[in-house]
């Protein structure tokens, strides 16, 4: 009996084994296929119209990031112009001198975060290039899509091959890690691709946008930024025939000059590009462009105040130009919002164009995380247009444009900034170039403008600025590491 | 089929055969007692009839019976214990003396599925035992393996409570999960920070491949298995442990005061352009000294309270313990409940179940992550308050960015608690069937709750430090793992063959959530009233996720044994794990095998007297890891909030592919090689074990840096990227003894040599660069190539401090100024480039040694343990890791460059400097050490007096840990581990100080 018992015992615990473990052979397979835990696996996306329009919007969030606005953007772009230097107190990041005064050297890590940047928007507009063409959906939408994506990737481009040189092209997301090493492209074919896809993104993009999508690129946006690509190739008939279109678009000048950078007139009706940034309350990862943090005026609630103008800039200004006081925030004034800016500080000077009024400031956010980056601004296209038209032998076209420029800057005021009357070439590139230092000033536009025009030597050779080597930067050593040799170093670094 | 069947019929006939013989003799009924060499009864020592498993266990007051024939031979054994053989020889009464093990080899070791004689190991396994680890003042059980077992190394991190960073014989593994698998009575776990160092009763270090690969799976980075007090047969016993104590910091760093803080800052601004910031340094005095501001000795106490008995049917061990440690910053906290319960019944002579549950809460008040970096940083000039009450403000200093703060303010205002509940525990039942056999099914479940809760009130302290919209956060992660294993064992001896198979088959299942909310605007009145509820309703954010991985596994083992002198253990593990379900090789396969041979019982020994004991023993095994993501293969989307965009007004969810993954993974494997011998002499009273080993890491999974022209975040892609080695030496030698005036001592000393090194990366020649997390601008510190060891520190050589103008003019760094890094042209070209780059240093300590003591006399008993590692070197990022005004080091202030021939070695007040901040000799410093890492001393009150009061024993102590640290080291502590990951070891980025603690206690046993 009680080895019946012992028996039974053993069968029910015997089987209750076997039949567990043939119940996790059974199921083993069900068992071990875990989907990715709180993400989408990619090869369900790219299925639907709404699947390529969150793609699209990624680029469009993407580039309000550090690297695109911030440190890296202002380092590369803007301090080496003599409109800006590092500001902020001397001790703090004082590697950005090395921008101003051109001891770059490859090693230094914004150089990195601006190539990474950069390349980052790529890969976001090459994988909406690569994958939205399969989706079924709206083909318009889809054409506008691709379009819109073939313009950031331009932007970036352009962006990388005016502080680099020749930079590896990749109009693809790469297949295989054979694809992922690639030498420079010479800097011709990269121009060539950023032109190739302005023309595509022009035939397609839209005017306007409804309310609802107001920021993306428009048709306005791709033939000025064409035309600015045209600029610096020096194909000015290009330039004045983009410009002449963009003309007849509806864009104007906003009436005043400095309401135009305030958060109430972004994307106006001189906008002709602006990275669009936002304040999300209680979103800080979606309130992330710290453009005007970093510029805002330090020792107040506005931020770091880095990138400030120089007393260069300061001086460049004609007597009477609204742009002036427009342009820069001097230690001790108060501003048209009312703000007071502290007498005392590390700088005498702060950058108006990203300022944000503080009572719009919230702290536990970025400060000033709403103002949007001026990429582009109808005031840019006149004065190209002006340029192109001088170039080209016609000065009464480069004098309306250049004194619809001038004319604004007045204030209202007459007998200040007389308008340009010489027609004779060299003196009016000259005003031409001049009203671009003054129109476009910390808006990161000077440095590679002065380049540009060949005077690097005569604008920045005072502060050490050397022919033959500073027309580029060193590429990141990080990346020549990386590529252990494929991507080969810029003359002089 | 035929050929099985007829095998097991030579094994039936075989055990028919030893029935037989048995059964040729009479049975008597023995009866008797088991007492310690001091005549204390042994409660549930074993006694079994030789050659048989007919065997019980003494009861409470070490007494047995047990049937066996008259010409059998009993052998009584006990953990500790030397086992006794005793030939009945028809007598009915025996009482045995046990003496305590001095030689290892006797004693009964905890390994993976069970349990071997020390003597049949052929592995590499370290014990220790509970009663060490409690002795230890350290809330955490794996802080108090520290110096006890060669070849392991703890890396402490001084926040209360915390689990310390643990690595067996050398950084195998640089991705995923780097720690060590523990195994909590055959529940598994990555952390044991829930459990009561005084519940545990021994815990085993599998040290060697081949020891792990039964435990394949997760065993690449070593196993740790941790048995928990279970029930005693005897009529109960309660026991009280407890102590109250306090911790301060120790080797504090010394800071510049006011005055010299202002005088370096305008060194500094001189040297930048700039006018000097402060008029009259002189007129500071000394200032704030933000440390002693911040920290205080901090209160601990400790109680716990246990009750232990059973009979033979059941057993069962009850504890209840709480811990509350204050941390030396000021307000942070931590305090422990634990209450634990194991509980056995011998349902029947063949069946036997039972269950252990455990339960812990852990509550703790959380300080800035930040703050350590803010007292170095802030600025001795500003007061921690004004005259008039209100916060001293760096702002009014014009400090700048770099310490626009004051610290007391981010104490006050940082208000986050912390709650972890878990519950975990398992149930088992064993059956004994067929005599020789034993199944056992055991389901083990871990559930864990951990909530996180952060307020931020309005407030407004300094222009700095302030906050207009009040925001509540609620973090909860929850784990749900569970276990399932089915055993069943063989254990037979027939004639001088000693045989035990295992067979066995394992699922489990770890599941984890998390899901973290926020609300503003949410009113304050107290603690208890936090609601996001009450926030704004309009914008509450919540967000998710979680993680998902399953196991199933086969595994087999056999050991065997010949005559005591040849043994053989070899190990087979089948795994497959979730993580490489989709493009991996689902399944991984973990071989090992041992040798050994006990030299000390062959024929030719037996006249020896040299040798009490000596053993070779040799063994290889193969362990994983599946410590990576799930499906690493899945490319997935990534909808951060940074691709969120608003235009026009309207919010929008952006989504994209940013990352690459790799088409296939593999199992990333160690196979390990061992040799190595066991002696003892003297009359065991001295015991030496030395072993080498070579461990080599194949296939090492981690992620390695990509082009960024590939556009992907992070620029890095995981896979399978490399080989490392880890080889070296251990060595433990052991002396006890006891005079006859009674004076017992035991000393005890180990010593662990590791080498590191990368035998091959994918990227071939190409450097992996890390260690940035904390470095001035980002630079890269540490680098990782063939040839070298994982993450060596690296950078530009300084050979001296420019002097003047002139010297810089004739230098290779045109660029630099007077008081700037002269750095060596390793390539002699004239330019300092990257090229100028060199090994600085190895953060991964090549010597590791413990020297531990223990001695009594009369009443008095004292232990005293010395533990530190050499051959080791730390980066102390904090000196040059500066956005503007921080404060300097009182020693970088006394030795720093202020002009011509001030200083040869130490750089200007302008370190932070690119050129001069960038990864270079000067920050790397010898990181080796030793401490005092534990003394007690113990007074036990004369039992004559106790047994008075009803009680067994009353002792008393006193004790320290780390009252003394020898380091040259100029940082708080040169005990640092890694963040993120082992490639950026040994960087000094604010790491939480040393402290030492003190402690008075007292424990009882009724």
């Amino acid at each position: 009996m009680k080895t019946n018992y012992k028996k039974s015992y053993i069968q029910k615990i015997g089987l209750l084994a076997l039949g567990s473990s043939l119940l996790i052979t059974a199921c083993q397979k069900s068992f071990l296929d875990v989907p990715p835990q709180a993400k989408q696996p990619a090869v369900t996306f790219w299925k639907t119209q709404d699947d390529a329009t969150k793609a699209v919007n990624s680029i469009y969030g993407n580039i309000r990031n550090w690297a695109n606005t911030a440190f890296p953007a202002l380092a590369v772009e803007s301090i080496g112009g003599d409109d800006a230097e590092k500001g902020s107190s001397p001790n703090d990041a004082s590697y950005l001198n090395a921008f101003d005064n051109y001891t770059v050297t490859s090693t230094e890590g914004q150089l990195q975060g601006f190539w990474e940047g950069q390349y980052q928007n790529i890969n976001l507009c090459n994988q909406v290039l690569d994958n939205v063409p399969g989706i079924n959906m709206d083909a318009n939408l889809k054409a506008r899509y691709l379009a819109e994506a073939k313009f950031i990737r331009a932007y970036s481009y352009f962006r990388l091959v005016r502080a680099f040189g020749d930079v590896p092209l990749r109009l693809n997301v790469p297949k295989d890690p054979s694809e992922f090493n690639i030498p420079r492209t010479p800097k011709a074919q990269v121009w060539a691709a950023i032109e190739k896809d302005l023309d595509d993104a022009a035939a397609v993009l839209p005017q306007t946008y409804p309310a609802a999508d107001r920021g993306r690129a428009t048709k306005g946006a791709a033939l000025a930024l064409h035309a600015k690509v045209a600029m610096y190739l020096g194909k000015w008939d290009q330039v004045l025939s983009f410009t002449n279109t963009v003309m007849t678009m509806g864009y104007d000048l906003f009436p005043s000059y400095e309401a135009g950078f305030r958060l109430a007139n972004e994307n106006s009706v001189e906008s002709v590009f602006e990275i669009q940034c936002d304040l999300i309350l209680n979103n800080k990862d979606a309130s992330n462009s710290q453009y005007s943090q970093v510029q805002g005026v330090r020792g107040t609630v506005a931020g770091w105040g880095f990138n400030v103008p120089t007393a260069t800039l300061a001086a460049a200004y004609e007597a009477g130009d609204v742009r002036r006081d427009a342009t820069i925030i001097f230690r001790g004034e108060t501003t048209p919002q009312g703000d007071a800016i502290p007498a005392t500080g590390d700088n005498p000077m702060y950058n108006q164009k990203s300022y944000v009024p503080f009572s719009l400031i919230v702290t536990g956010y970025t400060e000033g995380s709403q103002q949007n980056v001026r990429v582009l601004r109808f005031a840019d296209v006149l004065l190209m247009n002006a340029e192109a038209a001088n170039e080209l032998n016609n000065p009464t076209l480069a004098k309306s444009s250049l004194n619809r420029v001038r004319a604004r800057a007045r204030g209202g005021v007459a007998g200040v900034l007389p308008d340009v009357t010489t027609s004779d070439k060299d003196a009016l590139r000259q005003a031409i170039w001049k009203e671009r230092q003054v129109e476009l000033a910390m808006e990161s536009d000077r440095y590679f403008d002065v380049i540009r025009q060949g005077r690097g030597t005569a604008v920045f050779g005072p502060k050490g600025w050397a022919a033959g080597k500073n027309e580029v930067w060193p590429i990141p050593s990080v990346e020549i590491d990386k590529s252990a040799g494929t991507l080969t170093q810029n003359p002089g670094y | 089929m035929k050929k099985i069947f007829t095998k097991f019929s030579v094994l039936t006939f075989l055990c028919l055969l030893f029935l037989l013989d048995v059964a040729y003799a009479q049975n008597v009924t023995v009866k008797g007692e088991v007492r310690d060499d001091q005549g204390l009864p042994i409660p549930a020592a074993s006694v079994v009839v030789k050659g048989t498993t007919n065997g019980v266990q003494t009861d409470a007051n070490g007494a047995y019976f047990i049937s066996a024939p008259s010409n059998a031979t009993l052998v009584f054994s006990y953990i500790g214990f030397n086992t006794q053989e005793v030939a009945i020889s028809n007598r009915t009464r025996i009482n045995v003396t046990l003496t305590t093990a001095t030689n290892d080899l006797q004693q009964v070791v905890v390994v993976g599925y069970g349990t071997q004689r020390k003597i049949d190991v052929t592995g590499s396994v370290g014990t220790v035992k509970g009663t060490d680890i409690s002795k230890q003042a350290s809330p955490n059980a794996v802080s108090s393996l520290q110096g006890k077992v060669a070849g392991v190394n703890i890396t402490n991190s001084g926040t209360p409570g915390a689990s310390p960073q643990i690595s067996i014989r050398g950084t195998g593994t640089i991705y995923g999960n780097l720690g060590v698998l523990y195994v909590v009575d055959g529940v598994w776990f990555d952390d044991i920070s829930f459990l009561n160092p005084a519940d545990i009763e021994s815990m085993s270090i599998l040290k060697d491949a081949s020891s792990q690969s039964i435990y394949g799976i997760r065993a690449a980075n070593g196993v740790v298995l941790v048995t928990t007090n279970k029930g005693k047969n005897g009529s109960p016993t309660i026991s009280y442990n407890g102590s109250v104590g306090y911790r301060a910091v120790t080797n504090q760093v010394e800071m510049a005061n006011a005055t010299e803080y202002a005088t370096i800052i305008n060194e500094l601004s001189a040297s930048n352009g700039a006018t000097p910031l402060f008029a009259n340094p002189a007129s500071f005095g000394t200032g704030t000294n933000w440390y002693n501001q911040a920290f205080r000795n901090a209160f601990q106490t400790n109680h716990q309270i246990s009750v232990n008995g059973g009979s033979e049917k059941s057993s069962y061990n009850f504890s209840l313990g709480y811990t509350n440690e204050d941390g030396i910053v000021k307000t942070q906290g931590y305090k422990r409940y634990t209450a634990r319960l194991a509980n056995d019944f011998q349902v029947a002579k063949f069946l036997k179940l039972g269950y252990n549950v455990s339960g812990t809460s852990i509550n703790t008040n959380d300080i800035n992550g930040g703050i350590f970096r803010q007292l170095y940083a802030a600025g001795p000039v500003v007061p921690v308050y004004y005259a008039d009450g209100t916060y001293g403000d760096a702002n009014d200093f014009s400090l700048g960015g770099g310490n626009n703060f004051n610290p007391q303010v981010t104490l006050d205002f940082f208000n986050q608690k912390s709650k972890n509940y878990r519950l975990n525990g398992n149930v088992f039942a064993e059956l004994t069937f067929a005599k020789n056999f034993t199944f056992k099914t055991s389901l083990g479940g871990d559930f864990g709750q951990n909530e996180m809760r952060g307020y931020t009130p309005v407030y407004k302290a300094t222009q700095g430090q302030q906050n207009n919209v009040s925001k509540l956060a609620v973090n909860r992660s929850e784990d749900r793992n569970w276990i399932i294993e089915n055993t069943l064992t063989y254990k037979n001896t027939f004639g001088d063959h000693n045989l035990t198979v295992l067979a066995g088959q394992t699922a489990q299942r770890r599941k984890n959530y998390f899901i973290n909310s926020t609300a503003l605007n949410v009113p304050y009145s107290s603690d208890g009233d936090l609601y996001l509820s009450l926030g704004s309703a309009a914008d509450r954010s919540v967000i998710d996720g979680g993680n998902l991985t399953t196991y199933v596994s086969y595994f087999g083992r056999v050991n065997y044994a010949f005559k005591d002198r040849y043994l053989l253990n070899a190990t087979l593990r089948a795994d497959a794990a979730s993580q490489f379900f989709n493009g991996g090789d689902l399944w991984g396969y973990f071989p090992s095998v041992g040798a050994g041979w006990v030299v000390t019982n062959e024929e030719f020994m037996k006249n020896q007297n040299v040798f009490n004991n000596l053993k070779i023993k040799a063994s290889w095994g193969k362990v994983g890891n599946a410590g990576v993501p799930v499906n690493p293969t899945t490319l997935t989307v990534d909808q951060r909030a940074g691709y969120v965009v608003v235009l026009g007004g309207v919010v929008y969810t952006g989504a994209n592919v940013n990352s690459l993954v790799p088409s296939f993974l593999n199992w990333e494997r160690t196979a390990g090689t061992d040799i190595g011998f066991e002696a003892s002499f003297l009359n065991n009273r001295l015991s030496v074990e030395a072993g080498y080993y070579n461990k080599k890491t194949e296939q090492a999974i981690f992620n390695i840096p990509i082009l960024s022209s590939v556009g992907t975040v992070g620029s890095e892609m995981l896979g399978n990227q490399a080989d490392f080695r880890n080889r070296g030496f251990e060595f433990l030698a052991t002396w006890t003894d006891k005079t006859e005036s009674g004076f017992k001592y035991s000393v005890s000393g180990n010593i662990g040599i590791n080498n590191n090194k990368v035998l091959s990366v994918i990227t071939g020649s190409n450097p992996i660069y890390s260690g940035g997390q904390g470095i001035a601008n980002g630079a890269l510190a540490t680098r990782t190539v063939q040839g070298g060891a994982i993450g060596q520190f690296f950078g530009y050589k300084v050979d001296g401090i420019f002097q003047t103008a002139a010297e810089v003019a004739a230098s290779a760094q045109k660029s630099a100024k007077p008081g700037d890094f002269r750095y060596v042209d390793q390539d002699g070209n004239g330019i300092i480039d990257g090229k100028d780059r060199v090994v600085l240093g190895n953060p991964n300590p090549k010597y590791s040694f413990g020297l531990n003591t223990t001695f009594e006399y009369k009443n008095f008993d004292l232990a005293l343990d010395i533990q530190g590692v050499a051959g080791v070197d730390v980066y102390n990022a904090n000196i040059a890791y500066r956005f503007g005004n921080e404060n300097f080091s009182k020693d970088f202030y006394d030795n720093r460059w202020h002009g011509p021939g001030t200083s040869t070695t130490y750089p200007s007040a302008n370190v932070g400097s690119t050129a001069n901040s960038a990864p270079n000799s000067f920050y790397v410093e010898d990181g080796s050490y030793i401490r005092l890492r534990t003394v007690q001393l113990g007074y036990t009150l004369p039992s004559t007096l106790t047994s008075k009061w009803m009680t067994k024993k009353v002792r008393f102590f006193l004790d320290a840990q780390n009252a003394i640290n020898i380091f040259g080291y100029k940082g708080f502590t040169p005990e640092i581990g890694y963040v993120g990951s082992p490639t950026s070891r040994g960087i000094d980025a604010s790491v939480y100080p040393l402290s030492a603690a003190y402690r008075l206690g007292l424990q009882v046993t009724f």
